[in-house]
C-alpha cells in the first residue's frame, strides 16, 4: 500500500472530488465549493510538508526517485497551489460562473503534473508530466472566453508551448538515438568517461531549448509578458512562479544530478548556459524600465530572475544548484504577495496600472510598506531576503571565476533597484493625493502584504531557515521538510 | 559578559522607536526621546571600551564549511568609538533641528531613525554580512527623505544618489567577496576581526591584493565620494532636507573610510600602497577639483555640498600616509568633518526656513537680524576652514605631518586646499553677514533662533566640535592601540 498516499495521487483524487462535486450539485447550491478547495489545498499543504520524502507508488517501476530535490520542491509547488486557489476564490468571474469548477480542479492537476516532474529521473516521466502541466495551463490562460486579451494569452501559451514540447519530444528523440535509454542513470552510465556524440550535444541542446521556454529565458521569453498579462491572475501567478520554478527544477535534475552531469557536456554547455543567464538579466531588466502595467513589469522582473538563476546554474557546480534552490524560494515568497495584491487592484481599480499605485504610501500605508519591502526584496537589498539570493549568486559566479556574468550581474542589479524603486516612488511620492477609490482594498490583504514584508526583513536577516532548505535539496537522500531523521 | 548587551540595547532602543512612531506614537517626540535614550547603552559601552579595549556581543565564530556561516555579532572597540559618539549625537541633532510640522511627519521621522539605525548597526557590526547589510538599510530611507521632502530637482537628486551608491555597494560587495574567499578555505570567516588577522597571517597573493584593493577603493570610494565618483553627493546634499543631509554628510559618508580603515588597510596592505599613486590622484582631484567647483557656488547648500566632498580627499591623504599619526589625524578629521558638516547643513536648513531661500546675495544681513544663527553658521565655516581649536584642525596638522615624508607634493596640495576652502567659507560668510537685509529675513518675526528649544541642537554640535579640537585624545587614546595594529605588518 505504500506510496499511494503521495501528494501526486491525492492532488488528482482532489481534482476529480471538485469536479465530481460540481456534477453532482444542483445549479444554485455551488456557492461553497471554492471554500472546499481552499480548505483541501491547505490540508494538502500539510500533508505535503509532512510527507513530501515518502517514495512513489512502486508500480510506478523506475520512471521516479524521492531525493532531497523532490521533497522541497513538492511542497513549493503545494504552496504555489494555495495561493492560486486562494486567488482563483477572490478572481471576479462574470458570466463564466457557472463553469467555475473547473477552474478551480485545473490547478490540482497541474500541480500534480509538477510534483512529478521534480521527482522524474526519466525522460519519458517529464515528457507526460510536462503535458500534464501544460494542457492544463492552456485552458486556464484562455479561460476568460469574453475577454480578448485571455483569448490571445492561451493561444499564445498553446502555440509557444507546443514549439517548447516539439523541441523536447525532438530532443528526447535524439538522445534516445544517441544513448538507447531516456533515463537519467543509464544515459550517465552510457555517456561517462568519453566524450559526447555529435547527436548527444544536439540533443542536449533541444531539451534545453525546449526548457528555455518553459523559465522564460531569453531569446525563448517573448510570449511570457503578454500571457502574464492577459491571462486570468491566479493563472498569471502559477506560470509565474510553479512553473518557471518546474522549468529550474528539471535544469536542476538533468545537468545537476542527473543525464547530463558530464564534463564532456559541461564543456559545451556550461558557456552556452551562462550566455543565456547573461542575455536574459539584460533584457529583462532593460525591458522591464518602461513598463507601465504591473503584470508585464512583473514578466519582465521575473525574466530578470531566471537569468540570475541560470548564472548560477551554469556554473555547474554543487553551490550553484543550491542556490538556484534558495533563490527559487525568494522568489516564491517575494513575488507571491505581489501577485495577490495585483488581483486585488483589479477588483478594485480594473486594471493593474502602474498609476494605480499612486499615493498608496498615503491611502493604505500597511499596504504599500508590505508591497515595498517585497519589491526592495526582488531588488536584492540588503537586509531583505532577496540580498541573500544575489550574494548567493554573485559569490557562486566569484568562486567559478565567471566574471562577464559577474560584472553583467553586478550592473543589472543596480538597474534593477532603479526599476524596483519605480512602484515605491509612485506609491510614496507622486501625485500624493490622488483620487481615493470607491471600494476600499479588504482587509486581509494589509495582513497578507504585512506578513510577506516581515517575512522578507526575518529571514534576510537570519537567513538560516532557507540555507537549512537548501542543505536538504542537496542530498541525495530524501527526508520531508518537517520529518527529521 | 552581560554588560554587552548594551551593544544590541544601541540598535534596539532606534527600532523600538521606529515600530511605535510606525504605531501611531507621536512622531517627533518619541524619535527625539529614542535618540535621549539611546546615550545610557552609548555611555556604558564607551566606558566598557575605555576600560577593556573593546567589547563583543554575539556567538562564537564559526568558519565558512557552514554554506551560509553568518552571525550577528556585535563589537566595539577603540576606532568604532568615535564614529558611534558622532552618529549618536548627530542623529540627536537632527531628529532636534527636524520640525515637527512637517508634513507627514510620520514617515519623515521614521526614515531619520532608520538612517541611523542603518549608520550604528553598521559601525557596530563585526560580521561582514550585517555591516555591510545595515549601510544599505540608509538608502531607501534617504531615497524617500530627499524624494518626499527635498527641494529642488529633488526627484533626479534622489536617483542618481540611489542608483549611484547602490553601484558603489556591488562594487564593495563584490571586494568584500574577495576578501573573504582569499582567506585559506579551513580558515574563512566573515568575522572580520578574525579575518584580518588571519590574512595578516596568510597574506593575499600581491597580484589579488592589488586587485581587491582597488575594488574596494572604487565601493568605499563612491560611499565617500571620491573624485570621479563624487556627482551624486554635492546636488544629492543640496536638494536633502536639512537633517537627512546632517545624517548622511556626517555620519554615513564616514561608513565608507571606516571601511577602509577595517578592511583594506589591514587586509590588502601591499595592494593599498602598489594604489596609492592612484588615489593621490583622486585625492588632489578630489582638493583641487572640488575646491575650486566650490568658489564657483552661489548657494549656500550647493557649497556645503562641494565643500564637504572636498575634505574628503584630505582624509584620504591620511589613509595613504602609512603612519599612525597619519591615521590619527583621519579619524579625527572624520570625526570633526561630521560635526562640522552637520552643523552647516542645520544652519542652511535653519535659514532656508526662515528666509526661504539660501541663495547667499539674498542673504544680505542675517547677522543683524539673526546673530545666534550667523554665529553658528561662522562656527560651521571656521571649522570647515580649519580654524585651531577646533577638531578638523587638529585632524588636519596631523594628516600633513603624518603624511609629509611619503607624499610631500600631495600635503602641499593638502595646503592648497584650505586656502581653497579658506576663500569660499569667508566669501560665503562675507556676503550673508553684511550687505542689505532681504526682504524675507526682514518681515520674518522670528528670524532668529528663538531660546534653549530651538538652540540646542546646535550647541551640542559646536560643543563636540571645540572639545575634540581642543583635546584630540579624547579619540586618539583608545583608537591608538588599534590604528597601530592597523600598520604592523
Amino acid at each position: 500500500m505504500s506510496g499511494w498516499f503521495c501528494p501526486e495521487v491525492l492532488l488528482v483524487l482532489t481534482g476529480v472530488v471538485l469536479i465530481l462535486a460540481d456534477s453532482l450539485i444542483p445549479l444554485g447550491k455551488k456557492g461553497w465549493l471554492p471554500g472546499l478547495a481552499l480548505v483541501l489545498s491547505f490540508v494538502l499543504l500539510g500533508w505535503t510538508l509532512w510527507r513530501s520524502g515518502q517514495p512513489m507508488p512502486p508500480s510506478w517501476g523506475n520512471l521516479f526517485v524521492t531525493d532531497g530535490l523532490s521533497s522541497v520542491f513538492k511542497p513549493f509547488f503545494v504552496l504555489c497551489l494555495l495561493g492560486v486557489t486562494f486567488m482563483s476564490v477572490r478572481y471576479p468571474m462574470g458570466k463564466e460562473e457557472v463553469v467555475r469548477a473547473e477552474f478551480l480542479a485545473l490547478p490540482f492537476f497541474s500541480t500534480a503534473g509538477l510534483s512529478l516532474l521534480a521527482s522524474a529521473r526519466d525522460f519519458l516521466a517529464i515528457f507526460v508530466a510536462l503535458e500534464l502541466v501544460a494542457v492544463s495551463m492552456y485552458l486556464l490562460a484562455a479561460f476568460h472566453r469574453s475577454r480578448v486579451a485571455s483569448l490571445e494569452a492561451g493561444i499564445k501559451l498553446l502555440v509557444m508551448g507546443g514549439l517548447s514540447t516539439g523541441f523536447l519530444v525532438m530532443g528526447i528523440a535524439w538522445l534516445y538515438a544517441a544513448t538507447g535509454s531516456t533515463d537519467f542513470s543509464r544515459i550517465l552510465l552510457d555517456q561517462a568517461g568519453h566524450s559526447a556524440s555529435l547527436g548527444f550535444l544536439l540533443a542536449v541542446g533541444l531539451i534545453l531549448t525546449g526548457l528555455g521556454f518553459k523559465i522564460a529565458a531569453v531569446p525563448f521569453h517573448a510570449w511570457a509578458p503578454d500571457v502574464y498579462e492577459g491571462a486570468p491572475t491566479p493563472i498569471t501567478s502559477f506560470l509565474a512562479i510553479a512553473s518557471k520554478a518546474a522549468g529550474f527544477v528539471l535544469l536542476l535534475r538533468v545537468f545537476g544530478f542527473g543525464a547530463f552531469a558530464l564534463d564532456s557536456v559541461a564543456v559545451v554547455f556550461r558557456p552556452v548556459l551562462l550566455t543565456l543567464g547573461i542575455a536574459t538579466v539584460t533584457l529583462g531588466t532593460l525591458a522591464a524600465l518602461p513598463q507601465r502595467n504591473l503584470k508585464r513589469y512583473l514578466a519582465y522582473s521575473g525574466i530578470a530572475h531566471a537569468g540570475y538563476m541560470l548564472l548560477a546554474l551554469g556554473t555547474l557546480g554543487e553551490a550553484g544548484m543550491g542556490t538556484v534552490v534558495g533563490y527559487l524560494w525568494v522568489y516564491l515568497l517575494s513575488t507571491f504577495p505581489v501577485l495577490i495584491f495585483i488581483l486585488e487592484m483589479e477588483r478594485v481599480h480594473g486594471s493593474a496600472d502602474l498609476r494605480h499605485l499612486d499615493g498608496l504610501g498615503q491611502r493604505d500605508p500597511g499596504v504599500a510598506l508590505g508591497l515595498a519591502l517585497c519589491f526592495l526584496s526582488m531588488a536584492g537589498l540588503p537586509p531583505l531576503l532577496g540580498f541573500s539570493a544575489k550574494l548567493s549568486v554573485f559569490t557562486t559566479l566569484w568562486n567559478a571565476g565567471e566574471i562577464p556574468g559577474l560584472l553583467v550581474g553586478v550592473v543589472m542589479a543596480v538597474v534593477g533597484l532603479g526599476f524596483y524603486l519605480m512602484p515605491i516612488r509612485a506609491m510614496y511620492w507622486e501625485r500624493e493625493a490622488d483620487a481615493v477609490p470607491a471600494q476600499r482594498f479588504p482587509s486581509f490583504l494589509v495582513w497578507i502584504l504585512l506578513l510577506a514584508g516581515f517575512l522578507q526583513l526575518l529571514l534576510g536577516f537570519q537567513p538560516r531557515p532557507l540555507v537549512r532548505l537548501v542543505e536538504r535539496s542537496l542530498a541525495p537522500s530524501s527526508t520531508a521538510i518537517f520529518q527529521e531523521k | 559578559m552581560t554588560l554587552s548587551y548594551s551593544l544590541p540595547c544601541l540598535l534596539g532602543l532606534p527600532l523600538l522607536g521606529v515600530v511605535a512612531i510606525a504605531l501611531g506614537a507621536p512622531a517627533r517626540r518619541t524619535a527625539l526621546w529614542v535618540s535621549i535614550l539611546n546615550c545610557v547603552p552609548a555611555f556604558l559601552s564607551f566606558g566598557l571600551v575605555l576600560r577593556e579595549g573593546e567589547i563583543l556581543f554575539g556567538p562564537q565564530v564559526t568558519s565558512i564549511r557552514e554554506v551560509f556561516p553568518v552571525q550577528f555579532r556585535l563589537g566595539m572597540d577603540g576606532l568604532s568609538l568615535p564614529l558611534i559618539l558622532l552618529t549618536l549625537v548627530v542623529t540627536l541633532s537632527a531628529v532636534g533641528v527636524a520640525r515637527a510640522d512637517v508634513k507627514r511627519s510620520k514617515e519623515y521621522f521614521l526614515c531619520l531613525l532608520l538612517v541611523g539605525l542603518g549608520a550604528l548597526g553598521a559601525f557596530l557590526s563585526v560580521d561582514l554580512f550585517y555591516f555591510f547589510s545595515f549601510h544599505e538599510v540608509a538608502l531607501i530611507p534617504s531615497f524617500l527623505l530627499i524624494g518626499i521632502w527635498g527641494q529642488g530637482d529633488r526627484t533626479g537628486a534622489a536617483w542618481r544618489m540611489t542608483l549611484y551608491l547602490m553601484l558603489g555597494s556591488l562594487v564593495l560587495l563584490l571586494g568584500l567577496i574577495g576578501l573573504v574567499w582569499a582567506a585559506p578555505e579551513a580558515a574563512r570567516t566573515l568575522d572580520w576581526r578574525v579575518l584580518s588577522e588571519t590574512l595578516r597571517a596568510n597574506p593575499i597573493r600581491s597580484e589579488n591584493q592589488y586587485w581587491l584593493a582597488a575594488l574596494l577603493l572604487v565601493g568605499f570610494g563612491t560611499l565617500v565620494s571620491l573624485v570621479p565618483f563624487h556627482s551624486w553627493a554635492p546636488g544629492g546634499y543640496a536638494s536633502a532636507p536639512a537633517p537627512a543631509a546632517m545624517l548622511h554628510a556626517g555620519v554615513l559618508k564616514k561608513f565608507g573610510l571606516y571601511g577602509l580603515l577595517r578592511l583594506a588597510l589591514p587586509m590588502t596592505p601591499l595592494g593599498w600602497k602598489e594604489i596609492s599613486w592612484l588615489i593621490g590622484l583622486m585625492l588632489a582631484a578630489n582638493i583641487l577639483y572640488l575646491g575650486l567647483a566650490s568658489l564657483a557656488q552661489r548657494d549656500l547648500r550647493w557649497l556645503l555640498g562641494f565643500s564637504s566632498a572636498m575634505h574628503m580627499g584630505t582624509v584620504f591623504l591620511g589613509l595613504i600616509g602609512g603612519t599612525v599619526l597619519g591615521l590619527g589625524g583621519a579619524l579625527v578629521l572624520m570625526v570633526g568633518h561630521g560635526f562640522s558638516a552637520a552643523l552647516g547643513f542645520a544652519v542652511a536648513g535653519e535659514i532656508g526656513n526662515r528666509a526661504g531661500t539660501t541663495w547667499m546675495q539674498d542673504l544680505g544681513g542675517l547677522a543683524q537680524r539673526a546673530p545666534k544663527l550667523w554665529f553658528y553658521l561662522l562656527v560651521a565655516g571656521m571649522a570647515s576652514i580649519g580654524l585651531p581649536g577646533m577638531a578638523n584642525f587638529a585632524g588636519e596638522i596631523m594628516i600633513f605631518f603624518g603624511a609629509w615624508s611619503a607624499h610631500p607634493i600631495l600635503v602641499g596640495v593638502g595646503a592648497w586646499g584650505v586656502v581653497l576652502s579658506s576663500i569660499a567659507m569667508l566669501r560665503a560668510i562675507r556676503s550673508i553677514s553684511t550687505g542689505a537685509c532681504s526682504a524675507a529675513l526682514v518681515t520674518h518675526e522670528t528670524a532668529d533662533l528663538n531660546g534653549a528649544k530651538e538652540i540646542w541642537p546646535f550647541a551640542i554640535l559646536t560643543f563636540f566640535l571645540f572639545a575634540i579640537g581642543l583635546i584630540p585624545n579624547l579619540i586618539l587614546g583608545p583608537a591608538r592601540p588599534v590604528l597601530e595594529r592597523i600598520l604592523q605588518p
